[in-house]
């Protein structure tokens, strides 16, 4: 038995958000977090690449997804940037602890 | 000036002078720490933008054909939504920018804070102009990239670093499951032209799904009950111009984004319209009865966002549903008296915020007992804010209840017993909301002054200003609604379109 091309990138499309969500649902670690953003927009970059390819138009799917690589890397950045200023300031990354605002 | 050049202009300049704005802004502080470029080169920038707009907005008002524009792969459509989210971001921009002078004149990093808002405000014109989807998406992060930022710009502060933290993970995730919208429907239409769609956009599970992934996606932004809870914290902890912005008009915008992309399938259930009213029943509930029981003034104000951005759900949604132009023209007159209210609402809690804590150096959250008896030592801001808070509220002749009668007027015109009773649910929340409203004018003008007021600074009059041209809008909108026709009108009109085909 063969498993075509498509099947397999919508095998990793779906593992990878799937990870996604399950590691954003359970770590408490701000730079995990960031980690677990990550790899859904890496799904979905992957998800656009492969609709460009089932309807014939590889060139915008992959243009849509070196877009989406920028605005993502930006977003990733920012995140770090925060979370580094978090860890000087409040002392801790866990998600735990920042609970202040809450009420 | 041709329109469509004019367009592009008015799209383009902000954000092209963003960097522009920082650099010079940084150079001139560094050679003398007294002098601060960057808010009166933003200013420019604003005012010349609204030049642009102006040229443009006159020639679609004239004409009524849309202008498209296409750059490479930039395309933008000027349509009534468009023209309305452009005139409200730049004009309250402007006024924030003004007043954001003296705010942020002690921090470091200002020109990083006028920079990102000049950006701000031009990548909302383009969100509101977009007319494919990915370059929907693209403008709506870039709008998120910048507000990320200055909802942490007092980056020393633990309150505004966790609130950006959790805006930050929530926004990106919505941010994602839109994505992952689009490439559902790029995947099933083989197009992202939102023309395109309209057309091969055909029922199934799979545009159902996507469908959902943008409610929910958009929704984040937009603050829909229960995706809302990065807003109270944002919104309270952002400097305060930029809490005027975020309430005035990002979740708006998230909101457009939200319509159009729905707008788009409109062919594959006629139930989004029903959600809308949905969400907006339950946004006014549970934003108002948050709102009672809060004790730190921006707080509440965030909260109130919460309530009218119900309000607004419920008049565009019946506007989707059934129809009716009036009562979408409604939804689009409250998206800009809210606006003003609310701008002016966190502009004036922001001058007492400066006035009693920043200008003496603490960064604690300006309570509701840091009220009292306020009307005394700053009797302008004092009435800016009961201007504010009683318009939100709805009492006449101010603006807030012009745009929700018109909203309630339109949702009983369409003789719908749901969307009556939805009404009927608004009206008895707007009085609820005058049970926080009330004590706060209440607190201003009847209370003994507490010592924090007595020692507090003076308000610089640039932070005054802002303040005057808005409650005198909140006013003059109030006796003459008609005076926004013109721009809510064609508004009302393109969503039609959107959602009738």
């Amino acid at each position: 038995m063969t498993i075509s091309i498509p099947t397999t990138v919508i095998i990793m499309v779906l593992g990878l958000i799937g990870i996604g969500i399950y590691a954003l649902l359970t770590t408490r670690h701000l730079l995990k977090v960031i980690v677990a953003l990550q790899l859904l927009v890496k799904g979905a970059m992957l998800a656009l690449v492969l609709a460009g390819r089932l309807t014939g138009q590889e060139d915008l799917g992959q243009s849509l997804a070196i877009t989406v690589i920028i605005a993502d890397t930006i977003v990733a950045v920012i995140g770090m940037a925060l979370a580094v200023q978090v860890r000087r300031v409040i002392g801790t990354l866990d998600l735990r602890s920042l609970t202040s605002l809450r009420r | 000036m041709n329109p469509n050049n004019a367009f592009l202009l008015a799209v383009g300049l902000p954000v092209f002078a963003s960097p522009v704005i920082y650099l010079i802004g940084r150079i001139a502080t560094r050679k003398n720490p007294k002098v601060d470029l960057a808010r009166w080169l933003a200013l420019l920038t604003l005012l010349a933008d609204g030049y642009f707009l102006l040229i443009a907005g006159m020639e679609f008002i004239q004409t009524r054909h849309e202008l498209l524009i296409a750059v490479g792969a930039v395309s933008l459509r000027l349509d009534g939504i468009a023209l309305l989210l452009a005139a409200v971001v730049l004009a309250l921009g402007t006024l924030v920018t003004l007043f954001s002078g003296p705010a942020v004149a002690r921090d470091s990093g200002r020109e990083t804070y006028f920079a990102l808002l000049t950006a701000m405000i031009g990548t909302i014109i383009g969100l509101g102009a977009a007319d494919d989807l990915f370059n929907l998406w693209v403008w709506f992060e870039a709008m998120a990239l910048c507000s990320y930022v200055l909802v942490a710009f007092y980056r020393n502060e633990a309150a505004a670093l966790e609130a950006g933290v959790k805006y930050l993970v929530q926004s990106a995730l919505g941010t994602v499951l839109v994505l992952l919208a689009i490439g559902l429907v790029f995947a099933n239409t083989g197009s992202v032209d939102l023309d395109e769609i309209r057309i091969a956009a055909q029922p199934s599970g799979l545009m159902l799904a996507a469908g959902a992934l943008f409610i929910i996606g958009f929704g984040v932004k937009a603050a829909l009950v229960p995706l809302h809870t990065w807003l109270p914290d944002a919104h309270s902890q952002a400097p305060s111009g930029i809490s005027a912005m975020l309430s005035g008009v990002v979740i708006e915008a998230g909101l457009v984004a939200m319509l159009r992309a729905l707008g788009a399938l409109h062919l594959v259930t006629v139930s989004w319209g029903a959600l809308l009213l949905g969400f907006a029943a339950v946004n006014m509930l549970v934003g108002n009865l948050m709102a009672l029981r809060q004790t730190q003034v921006k707080r509440l104000l965030a909260y109130s966002s919460l309530s009218h951005m119900g309000y607004i759900l419920l008049g565009v949604g019946a506007g989707a549903v059934i129809g009716s132009e009036y009562s979408a023209a409604g939804g689009f007159f409250h998206i800009l008296t809210h606006a003003m209210m609310k701008g002016l609402a966190f502009l004036a809690a922001g001058a007492l915020l400066y006035s009693l804590h920043q200008a003496v150096g603490n960064h604690d959250p300006l309570v509701v007992d840091d009220l009292n008896g306020a009307s005394r030592k700053y009797p302008l801001t004092a009435f800016a804010f009961s201007v504010a808070v009683l318009g939100l509220g709805g009492l006449p002749p101010l603006a807030g209840f012009m745009s929700k009668w018109q909203i309630f007027v339109g949702g009983f015109q369409t003789g719908s017993a749901w969307i009556m009773a939805l009404v009927v649910f608004a009206a008895l929340n707007s009085v609820l909301s005058l049970g926080y409203y009330a004590p706060l004018v209440n607190r201003l003008y009847r209370c003994q002054p507490v010592r924090i007021v007595e020692q507090g600074k003076p308000i610089p009059v640039l932070m005054s200003l802002p303040m005057l041209i808005l409650s005198l809008g909140v006013v003059v909108l109030g006796i003459w609604p008609s005076l926004a026709d013109w721009l809510t009108g064609p508004a009302a009109q393109s969503l039609l379109m959107l959602f009738g085909g």
